[in-house]
């Protein structure tokens, strides 16, 4: 047993490392023969070009068998998130907090909107066309330039008071700010079943207490014409609606937890893991 | 020559002291062996320090404080015992079973799990002092971590408690009794309770319950060979004989049986103190050696945290460089770490081994250590027993010689006829007097058990002869009381022969038979005629040179012989009422007429020659250590084949050549029987190159500590020694071998301590399916290792790639831990029950330096190889779900950031769609469960073809292994279950998976198993070529 047991010094340790690397007399490098390497090395390097090939030709299948127009499944994607604007996240998610008094703390909400509403200019959505009918906007065909679908326009305008044209700090000053919600796009989505969905603002855990809001467009409504959405591919320009809101009467310098919810069939909002599905929650304090 | 013998026990004793030494080296072993024998001898005696014997009783008494006749009195002894302790040997010193627990606690990979769980703490910590949104996913991975490492430990600890659990009933022994004289009366007590100065009664069957200086004696002998090896019951006297206390008369050992007599004596020793108490604590003092598969696991338990760490720093560095936040790269770290390391390896070889054990039970190996099962396998020399293990343990007519002629007897187990001619004449009045001149009896009540198993009160030869006349010619009993016996004269050893005189069972014959037996010469001096073909015949030269040719002829084959006489007394001279006086010896003692000779054996166990024969070609060598006399010991040898038919020993070649002993080549000689007193006198190079240079190799009349030589001698040579062993004094040899065998019939408790597994059956063959075993277990350890590290690398690219390529996580680290401890634990475990792929008892045992359970070949097959096949078509499956909900591979390049931002909740996938986190989350664990389903359904074929290394499954039969199956079911089951059973329990990361999803790595498990069946295919078409010495694992 005394030959396991042996303990070996340090250097007699470095001194083995030394000739496993490379040993001179048996000629071999790091336990084998450089020739032995040179094939091992050939044989691993085949052996990746193989598997790397096999790779390749599967992800190259798999995309031959994905449609370039919409997935194939949207399993997550049964009811829409909805988004804030501005969204400062804190802790605990969206939380805008700003003083009336300092410039400083709404100037960078407001850039945030202004930034947002870029896209949303007239000159942004020129490849878009203007679409009156409130009903499904359904295009079985391709009747964009390049073989697209036509998107319905929405400017920054709809949103009328709180467009940034007339007000271009949004009511932030005053107390009264706007904030612009976002429905996520979904393809092939028929929000509403027919009646335009719609944005309804309340306190959160007490919605009997009132809450002033102006909605814009009249009413908080998505309009029908801006779906179904048919994706990227097809409508390249397609750019969201969005509904704006406007508190009027909401209490200094305590913190408000407020809930934007999207009311209308096929959006639910009960989903407990996912605080942004079908809905928007966010607290919101306001100093002077 | 007495003097000497005490040498044998000083340098032995001491030898074992040695050993606690640190080994500095064989030179100054040799040195110390050698030469210091005369300072060990001092030591001894002045270690022993014992000069009771030469005292007389009276100085006895006052030495003692007792008295002869009184005895202590009940206080005084209770007060010693006090002082002294109780009188029993204090057994080894175990490992607190706290400490064995947290051995299991920090072993192996346990100290990278801690390290994991540790990090995921410090990192939820700092996660929760900055107030992040959900922390509590590293908290908890951190407890499931430790919880791993705890249940794992828990486990490994049970098995380990269940498997010594078994010996401990095992040792548990019937309290001993001893007859005490206290306060002037004899009483019964536990011996435990002696105490120094106690008087004690011994009679004839019991055990010496503490080292005693006899007082008074009556014929008693006893038996020593626990303590010296020496069979040969020795008479005990009160005379004091020998200075040196280990020889003289008048001391009987603890522990030593009394085998006839009776005896008083004065108890002068107790519990650890005695000789034997010395012993049994040297025998603790020899280190316990790590066994083969300890020293196995533990390599591959550094190579694959070697591997672990050495990946989870490279990567730390790279994700630090690649500027990720530390804390991210820490929790990198804990993912590579918990990828890397087989959670539930150590676990199932635990399982695996116990199964073998189990096995090895049923087999009649008791195994102690679980991890001795696999030493069994790689021994590669078994220094054997002779008498019980080789042998059955029983004498046994082997031959008989009557009418000028040898006739073998039927020695097997289970006689129930015996096959030589019966039909002479000579052969009847041989019987009648192996009937008559008997006193053995069977015991009342055993006339339904086979004869052979029958318990027999008398000695072994006459024992041998009553069931040999009993099988024969039926029952016994009757034919003596049909030949009453009206006088006798029992065998002494002045007369060596036994005698008496019968009635015969023919009523019209009046004359008395006078019947003998005894020492052949004695009896053949005391005849004037032979018995030839039923026919009195005068015993001229010519008959004398016919029974000197038999009698050598029996004895050099080693067995005890035993001549038989007879003579019908005249009538007119011996009439019915005739005075028989046996001490004035009436009756004529002289001319009688000679019959036959019966030679008796110990015959070897009709498995034994078989199971020799499997262990040469098995490579193992057979070594036979017995204390018995060197022509039996060879003749045993060579009827079992541990000295084959051709083989020679020097002897033997300087008998056929005719020349001097010395002038013989010793290389010559494949064969060598080396007797106890030249061992003695060899140093330790001479005993090496016995070993080296002869393949078959005969101890005989070796004491018990001689063994703990010739064991380091083999170990010297590099060997894995197995060493079986029954009495006290095999235990420092039973603890020095690799492996020591306790005899489970023969065995002293000391033994059965000391050894790491005992035979049930005490048969030789129950080694040799205790090594097929062993073999057996470590080539499916290999299949089971290789299975379960192939799948690591499938779990550890995802981190690779998450970190370089930045896409949504692949795998998380729960995912793991459910494939390391879920899916896989039942497929690895079946793999212990894969049969063997040839006959592993035809190849040599393994070199414990070269032959590793994990070598380099299965580590890159395993991980660089079929690890990577498994990634690939896992990534393929990921890919594809990623892709079918909307993220083409395109768009998950870099994605990381903004996928796992939590502020991002209209992400947007190639599709334009936009997603909540949540959303996003999900569609990952959904990848995290894809990705676990197709490693699983790869695993099975991983599994399918780990069943065999060089066969072709087709070869080896899908079908035959059932439990393989069981593994592939459980697997399958235990995926469906997390999927779709706990797809809902978001805290297990799993979702209900699209059937479809089950079947993309289908084609990858497909194109595992053939491109393993090609390589087993390259590998046997082309043995010995750059393939097989690369693949070939």
């Amino acid at each position: 047993m005394a030959t396991l047991n042996e303990k070996k010094t340090c250097s007699e340790r470095m001194e083995n490392f030394r000739r496993f690397v490379w040993n001179p007399e048996t000629k071999l490098f790091m336990g084998r023969t450089l020739i032995n390497w040179v094939w091992i090395s050939l044989y691993y390097l085949a052996f990746y070009v193989v598997m790397t090939g096999l790779f390749a030709l599967s992800i190259y299948s798999l995309m031959r068998t994905v449609n370039p127009y919409e997935p194939d499944y949207q399993d997550q994607l049964k009811s829409p998130g909805v988004t804030l604007r501005p969204d400062v996240y804190g802790d605990r998610g969206l939380q805008i907090y700003y003083n009336t008094s300092e410039n400083k703390t709404w100037e960078r909400l407001v850039t945030t909107l202004q930034t947002f509403l870029t896209a949303y200019t007239p000159a942004a959505q020129h490849l878009n066309i203007n679409c009156t009918g409130d009903k499904y906007f359904i295009q079985d065909t391709f009747d964009g330039p390049n073989n697209t679908k036509l998107s319905c326009k929405f400017t920054s305008d709809m949103l009328q008071n709180c467009s940034g044209i007339a007000d271009p700090t949004f009511g932030f000053p005053e107390g009264k700010p706007c904030f612009i919600i976002k429905m996520n796009r979904i393809i092939k989505f028929y929000p509403g079943n027919g009646t335009a969905p719609r944005v309804d603002c309340t306190y959160v855990g007490d919605e009997s207490r009132p809450l002033e809001v102006d909605y814009y467009p009249a009413n908080g409504t998505f309009n029908l014409h801006y779906f179904p959405y048919y994706g990227k591919k097809a409508q390249p320009t397609y750019s969201n609606p969005l509904v704006a809101v406007k508190f009027l009467n909401l209490t200094r310098n305590v913190e408000l937890k407020i809930v934007c919810k999207i009311i209308g069939a096929g959006i639910t909002f009960d989903n407990v893991h996912d605080p942004y599905e079908g809905k928007v929650e966010f607290k919101l304090k306001i100093e002077d | 020559m007495v003097k000497k013998k005490s040498d044998i026990y000083s340098v032995e004793i001491n030898g074992i002291k040695d050993l606690e030494k640190t080994e500095t080296g064989d030179e100054e072993k040799y040195k110390d062996l050698k030469g210091n024998k005369k300072k060990k001898n001092e030591d001894l005696k002045k270690e022993l320090d014992l000069d009771d014997h030469r005292l007389s009783a009276s100085e006895l008494e006052e030495k003692y404080g007792t008295s002869i006749n009184k005895g202590l009195s009940s206080s005084r002894a209770a007060e010693i015992l006090a002082r002294d302790g109780p009188n029993s040997l204090t057994p080894p010193k175990a490992t607190p079973e706290i400490v064995k627990f947290l051995k299991q606690m920090v072993g192996g990979f346990s100290i990278l799990l801690w390290i994991g769980a540790v990090f995921s703490w410090i990192s939820f910590g700092i996660q929760y002092a900055q107030g992040a949104e959900s922390p509590f996913d590293n908290l908890y991975l951190g407890v499931v971590l430790a919880l791993v490492v705890i249940l794992t430990g828990i486990f490994a600890y049970y098995q380990e408690a269940k498997s010594t659990n078994i010996m401990a009933s095992f040792s548990k022994m019937i309290p001993q009794q001893a007859l005490v004289i206290r306060d002037a009366e004899k009483k019964e007590l536990p011996a435990e309770q002696l105490v120094v100065g106690d008087i004690v009664e011994i009679k004839g069957g019991d055990r010496i319950p503490a080292d005693i200086r006899l007082i008074s004696a009556q014929g008693c002998k006893v038996d020593n060979s626990s303590l010296t090896g020496e069979s040969e019951p020795q008479s005990r006297s009160c005379d004091f004989t020998h200075e040196n206390p280990l020889e003289t008369k008048n001391i009987a050992f603890y522990s030593t049986t009394c085998v006839e007599g009776t005896a008083t004596g004065i108890v002068i020793n107790t519990g650890d103190r005695t000789v034997i108490g010395r012993i049994a604590s040297l025998a603790s003092g020899v280190g316990n050696e790590k066994t083969p598969i300890a020293i196995e696991i533990e390599h591959f338990v550094y190579l694959v945290a070697g591997v672990a760490i050495s990946i989870g720093v490279l990567f730390f560095i790279i994700s630090v460089s690649m500027r990720y936040k530390i804390l991210d790269s820490i929790i990198f770290l804990i993912g590579i770490i918990v990828a890397n390391v087989p959670e539930g390896l150590l676990a199932t070889v635990t399982v695996s081994l116990s199964l073998t054990a189990k096995r090895m039970a049923k087999k009649n190996c008791l195994v102690k250590n679980l991890e001795a099962v696999e030493t069994l396998g790689s021994t590669s020399i078994i220094c054997s027993d002779k008498t019980g293990t080789l042998t059955q343990n029983r004498m046994t007519v082997a031959h008989l010689w009557f009418d000028n002629q040898i006739y073998s007897a039927d020695t097997s187990e289970d006689q129930t006829t015996q096959p030589f001619d019966q039909s002479s004449p000579s052969w009847t009045a041989l019987s009648k007097i192996v009937t008559l001149c008997n006193r053995a009896e069977f015991r009342p009540g055993q006339e339904n058990l086979p004869i052979m198993k029958r318990v027999v009160v008398g000695d072994a030869s006459e024992t041998a002869l009553l069931k040999f006349a009993e099988v024969i010619l039926g029952d016994v009993m009757t034919i003596r009381a049909q030949n009453k016996k009206v006088a006798e004269i029992p065998f002494n050893s002045t007369n060596k022969f036994q005698l008496s005189i019968h009635e015969t069972d023919d009523p019209n014959d009046k004359r008395f038979l006078l019947v003998m037996k005894g020492a052949p010469e004695r009896i053949l001096e005391r005849c004037s005629t032979i018995m030839i073909n039923g026919k009195e015949e005068p015993l001229d030269s010519e008959k004398a040179e016919a029974f000197q040719t038999a009698y050598m002829e029996l004895g050099g084959m080693g067995e005890r012989v035993l001549g038989f006489c007879h003579l019908y007394l005249p009538e007119n001279e011996f009439p019915d009422t005739y005075p028989f006086d046996t001490d004035s010896m009436n009756f004529p003692t002289s001319n009688l007429c000679f019959v036959g000779l019966l030679s008796m054996i110990d015959p070897p166990r009709s498995t034994v020659p078989d199971a020799v024969s499997k262990c040469r070609s098995a490579g193992i060598k057979v070594i036979m250590v017995t204390g018995d006399h060197p022509i039996t010991a060879k003749a045993i040898a060579k009827s079992v084949g541990i000295i084959s038919a051709t083989s020679e020993t020097v002897e033997d070649i300087a008998k056929r050549l005719n020349i001097p002993v010395e002038q013989v080549n010793r290389r010559d000689a494949t064969a060598a029987v080396v007797n106890g007193m030249e061992l003695k006198d060899m140093s330790l190079q001479q005993l090496d190159d016995i070993l080296c240079n002869h393949s078959e190799i005969v101890f005989a009349r070796t004491s018990p500590q001689q063994k703990l030589i010739i064991v380091e001698g083999c170990q010297r040579q590099g060997a894995v020694v197995a060493v079986t062993g029954d009495g006290v004094n095999d235990s420092p040899a039973l603890k020095k071998a690799d492996i020591g065998i306790a005899m489970g019939i023969a065995g002293s408790d000391a033994a059965k301590n000391a050894a790491d597994m005992v035979l049930l059956d005490d048969n030789f063959a129950s080694i040799v399916t205790g090594v097929e075993e062993g073999r057996l277990i470590f080539d499916n350890l290999k299949k089971t290792i290789a299975y379960t590290l192939t799948k690591n690398i499938a779990e550890l690219c995802p981190f690779l790639i998450y970190i370089i390529a930045s896409i949504p996580m692949p795998i998380g680290t729960i995912t793991i831990l459910f494939i390391d401890l879920g899916t896989d634990i039942i497929p690895s475990v079946a793999l212990a029950y894969e049969k063997a792929e040839s006959d592993i008892m035809n190849r040599r045992p393994r070199n414990k330096k070269k032959d590793r359970l994990v070598n380099e070949q299965l580590a890159v097959y395993s991980y660089l190889q079929i690890g990577i096949i498994q990634s690939v078509g896992a990534f393929v499956t990921y890919f594809t779900v990623y892709a079918q909900q909307g993220f083409l591979p395109s768009t998950l390049l870099g994605v990381r950031v903004n996928w796992e931002n939590n502020a991002i909740n209209d992400f947007e996938d190639s599709y334009g769609q936009q997603w909540t986190k949540y959303q996003r989350m999900y569609l990952q664990w959904t990848g995290y469960t894809a990705f676990f389903v197709s490693i699983t359904v790869q695993q099975v074929a991983d599994l399918i073809i780990r069943k065999t290394r060089r066969n072709s499954i087709f070869q080896q039969g899908l079908f035959r292994n059932k439990v393989i199956w069981v593994g592939i079911f459980s697997q399958i089951g235990i995926a469906l279950i997390l999927s779709y059973g706990l797809g809902h329990v978001t805290a297990l990361n799993f979702t209900p998976l699209r059937f479809q999803y089950w079947f993309v790595a289908v084609p990858f498990a497909i194109l595992i198993w053939v491109y393993d069946e090609v390589r087993k295919l390259l590998i046997r078409r082309y043995p010995g070529s750059w393939w097989d010495k690369n693949m070939y694992y």
